[in-house]
C-alpha cells in the first residue's frame, strides 16, 4: 500500500475521535510551544551571561603573569613592546586592551574601602563594560589622565563626590608600600553594584607611575566571534611564550558552568515534557486501537499484511505528533518573535545579579539547532511510543478480532 | 468442473476451561469451481469454522486443505495473508466496511494492497459498483447507506479482484426478509454471471434456497448434503 494513501487514511482516522485527537494535538501543541519557548529563554539567558562575563574585562581570551591569580599584584606583570598589537587576522578581532590591575586600598577623610585599582587606556576599553557606564562627572581622558573613576556605590561609601581627592595605597613593583592621592573625575554606574564598589579606574600611565614599572598585568582580547576563540588562542600562546593565556571560561567559571548547565537543562526539560505527553499519545493510540479491534481484524482477514497494519497505526500517531509539533513550533517561535525585544525582569534584579547576568531585559534567542533537535527527537518519540501499541494491533487475531 | 477448495479429514478443536470443543470432526469437503454451496446448520454445528479454515482465517487442528491447488499446510502467516488477499474475497455478516472511506474508496482498498495500479483501480472499482447498481452510492461513505447498501458494497469489493472463491459468513444476518432477498439475488447473479464459486455459511432458509448445494452440519461433521437439480428448480 501506498505511503499516500497510508498518510491519507491515517488522516481520516485522526478525525473519527475528533474530541480526543484534538485534545491531544493541542496538549502537544502547548508542550512543543513551551519547550521552544523555554529553549530560547535558556538560550537568552546563557548568552547574556557569556557576554557578561565577556565584558566583565575578561575578553574572549587574556594574557596573565603565571601566578597572577593567586597573587594578583605589579609583581605579576609583564613588559609590553609599545608598538605591539595582536597579530590575528582581520575581521576575527573587536579589540584588544592593556591594563595594569593591582589590588588596593582607597581612603577618604571618613572611610576606607579595599578595591582593585586598574590602570586603563579609555580607548581601548570599547572591548569592556567601562564603554558602556553612564558617568556623573568626567570620563577618563587618555592613558595619561592621573584622575581617577569611582563606582557609584563605593563613592557613597566614601561619603564622596565628583571633584574631591582620595587616597589610593598599593604595593610597588619594589614591594614597598606605595600612595598617592587622585582627584575623582566622575562616578560611573554599573548593571553590578558589586562592581561599583570593587573597581577603580585611571590611566595606565598614571597606574604605572604609582607602581614604578612599565609593565602591564593583563592583555585581554575580544573578539567578534566565540568561534575564532580556539585559534586565537593558540596564536597568542605562540606569541606570549612563558605566560598564561586564558579563556574567558577559565578565568569565569561559574559563568561558564552555567552555560554548560543550561545546555543540559534544555534536554532534561525537554525529556521531562515530551515523556509526559508521549504517555498521552500511547494512551490515545491504546485507545484507537481498542475501538477498531473488528476493523483491524477485518482488514487482516481481508489480506492485509502486519507490516500494513503497524505501518497504519504508527502513522496516525506519527501525523498527530508532526501536526503538534508543527503547531508548538510554530507558536514557539511566533512567541519568541512578539518577544523579541525582550521579557523586563526587572522584578528579578538581585537574582540576575547573582547569575551574572548585567541586564534585565532577556531576549530569547532561538537556535535552528535547537528547533531541528525538538522536531526530530519527538518525531522519533512518536514514532517508538506508537509502535508498541502497534505491535498490539499487529498480533491480533482476525477472528477474535471480528468477533470482539 | 475442477475443485476449488478441497478439505481431507479436517479437525478443529478448541481448547475450553471445561472440555476440549470439536468443532469439527474429520470433515471430508470440496467445493467445485462455479459452485454456489450453502452450509447449513444450527448454531456451534461447525459452520462458520468450515468456512474460516478454508478462508485461511483459522488453522486445522487435523487434516489438510488446499485452495486452488495450494496447500494451507505449513503456510506462514504472511503467505496466508497474501493467499487470502490474492485468491478470497470475503463478505462477513456485519458489513465490515471502512467508515472513513467512501464506497468507491473501500472497494479499490484491496487492490491497492493487492498493488495495482491507481487508474485501474479506480475502473475496476465502478465497474464492480455499477455491475451491483451502485453507481450512485460511490461517493458515499458506510454511514451515509442503508444495511443492504453496505453489504452489496462488500459484496463488490469482494468480487473486484476476481477472486477463485467467494466466502460469506451469514451475509444476510442483519437485513430485514426483502433486503436478504435481494442480496441473495445479487450473489446469485455474481456466481451466473460473472463465474465466481460460492460458499456461504447461513442459517437462513432464504439463503440456503439460492445455493445450488447445500450442506449440513451438525455437531462438526457433515450430516447430509443437497444438491439442487435443474428439474427441482
Amino acid at each position: 500500500m501506498s505511503l499516500v494513501k497510508v498518510g491519507q487514511l491515517a488522516w481520516r482516522n485522526l478525525w473519527r475521535q475528533r474530541r480526543r485527537n484534538v485534545t491531544m494535538l493541542v496538549a502537544l501543541s502547548f508542550a512543543v510551544m513551551g519547550v521552544v519557548f523555554l529553549n530560547a529563554f535558556l538560550r537568552g539567558m546563557t548568552a547574556q551571561m557569556a557576554d557578561s562575563a565577556v565584558n566583565n574585562m575578561q575578553g574572549h581570551v587574556k594574557v596573565l603573569q603565571p601566578g597572577y591569580l593567586d597573587d594578583p599584584g605589579i609583581g605579576k606583570s609583564f613588559v609590553l613592546e609599545s608598538e605591539w598589537s595582536p597579530e590575528i587576522p582581520a575581521g576575527q578581532m573587536q579589540g584588544w586592551a592593556r591594563r595594569v590591575r593591582v589590588p588596593a586600598v582607597i581612603m577618604s577623610e571618613r572611610e576606607t574601602r579595599g578595591i582593585e585599582f586598574i590602570g586603563i587606556d579609555p580607548a581601548q576599553e570599547s572591548i569592556s563594560f567601562v564603554a558602556d557606564w553612564t558617568i556623573e562627572g568626567e570620563g577618563l581622558q587618555g592613558p595619561d589622565d592621573r584622575r581617577i573613576l569611582v563606582g557609584k556605590s563605593l563613592a557613597e561609601q566614601l561619603e564622596t563626590v565628583a571633584g574631591r581627592r582620595l587616597v589610593i595605597i598599593t604595593q610597588g613593583a619594589d614591594g614597598r608600600s606605595r600612595e598617592a592621592g587622585y582627584r575623582i573625575a566622575g562616578t560611573y554606574e554599573s548593571e553590578f553594584s558589586a562592581v561599583e564598589k570593587l573597581y577603580v579606574f585611571t590611566g595606565i600611565e598614571a597606574a604605572q607611575a604609582l607602581l614604578a614599572s612599565d609593565a602591564v598585568t593583563e592583555v585581554s582580547v575580544r573578539l567578534t566571534d566565540a568561534k575564532h576563540q580556539p585559534t586565537v588562542l593558540e596564536s597568542l600562546i605562540a606569541t606570549f611564550i612563558g605566560l598564561n593565556v586564558f579563556t574567558w571560561q577559565t578565568l569565569e567559571p561559574m559563568a561558564a558552568a552555567m552555560m554548560q548547565l543550561s545546555d543540559a537543562m534544555i534536554y532534561i526539560l525537554f525529556i521531562i515534557i515530551m515523556t509526559a505527553l508521549v504517555f498521552g499519545l500511547v494512551n490515545t493510540v491504546v485507545t484507537a486501537i481498542m475501538e477498531r479491534y473488528r476493523e483491524i481484524g477485518m482488514l487482516r482477514a481481508l489480506g492485509m499484511r502486519a507490516s500494513a497494519v503497524l505501518l497504519q497505526v504508527v502513522a496516525e500517531s506519527t501525523l498527530i505528533m508532526l501536526l503538534g509539533v508543527a503547531i508548538g513550533t510554530a507558536a514557539g517561535g511566533g512567541l519568541c518573535l512578539w518577544l523579541s525585544d525582550g521579557i523586563d525582569l526587572s522584578a528579578f534584579a538581585e537574582g540576575l545579579e547573582g547569575f551574572g547576568m548585567a541586564s534585565n531585559v532577556l531576549v530569547p534567542v532561538v537556535l535552528p539547532g535547537d528547533l531541528a533537535f525538538v522536531v526530530m527527537a519527538s518525531v522519533v518519540m512518536g514514532v517508538v511510543a506508537s509502535f508498541f501499541p502497534a505491535l498490539r494491533a499487529v498480533r491480533l487475531n482476525p477472528l477474535e478480532a471480528m468477533r470482539h | 468442473m475442477n475443485t476449488v477448495a478441497r478439505c481431507h479429514s479436517v479437525s478443529r478443536i478448541y481448547d475450553d476451561e471445561v472440555a476440549p470443543v470439536h468443532a469439527l470432526r474429520n470433515v471430508d469437503f470440496h467445493l467445485e469451481r462455479g459452485e454456489f454451496v450453502s452450509l447449513a446448520g444450527p448454531s456451534g454445528s461447525g459452520k462458520s469454522t468450515l468456512l474460516h479454515v478454508i478462508g485461511a482465517l483459522d488453522e486445522p487442528t487435523d487434516g489438510s486443505v488446499e485452495v486452488d491447488g495450494v496447500s494451507l499446510d505449513g503456510l506462514k502467516a504472511r503467505e496466508l495473508s497474501d493467499l487470502r488477499l490474492e485468491k478470497i474475497g470475503f463478505v462477513f455478516q456485519a458489513f465490515n466496511l471502512i467508515p472513513v472511506l467512501t464506497a468507491r474508496e473501500n472497494v479499490e482498498f484491496i487492490m491497492q494492497l493487492q498493488g495495482i495500479d491507481s487508474a485501474s483501480r479506480r475502473e475496476r472499482a465502478e465497474e464492480a459498483l455499477r455491475s451491483l447498481d451502485l453507481g450512485e452510492l460511490a461517493d458515499r461513505r458506510p454511514n451515509e447507506m442503508s444495511g443492504g447498501q453496505q453489504q452489496r458494497v462488500a459484496i463488490a469489493r469482494a468480487i473486484v479482484t476476481n477472486p477463485v472463491l467467494l466466502l460469506a459468513d451469514e451475509p444476510s444476518a442483519n437485513l430485514d426478509t426483502n433486503t436478504t432477498k435481494e442480496l441473495c439475488e445479487l450473489l446469485t447473479r455474481v456466481n451466473q454471471e460473472r463465474g465466481v464459486t460460492i460458499l456461504t455459511a447461513t442459517h437462513d432458509p432464504m439463503v440456503m434456497g439460492y445455493a445450488a448445494r447445500q450442506v449440513l452440519l451438525r455437531d462438526g461433521e457433515i450430516a447430509d448434503e443437497q444438491r439442487e437439480t435443474p428439474e427441482s428448480t
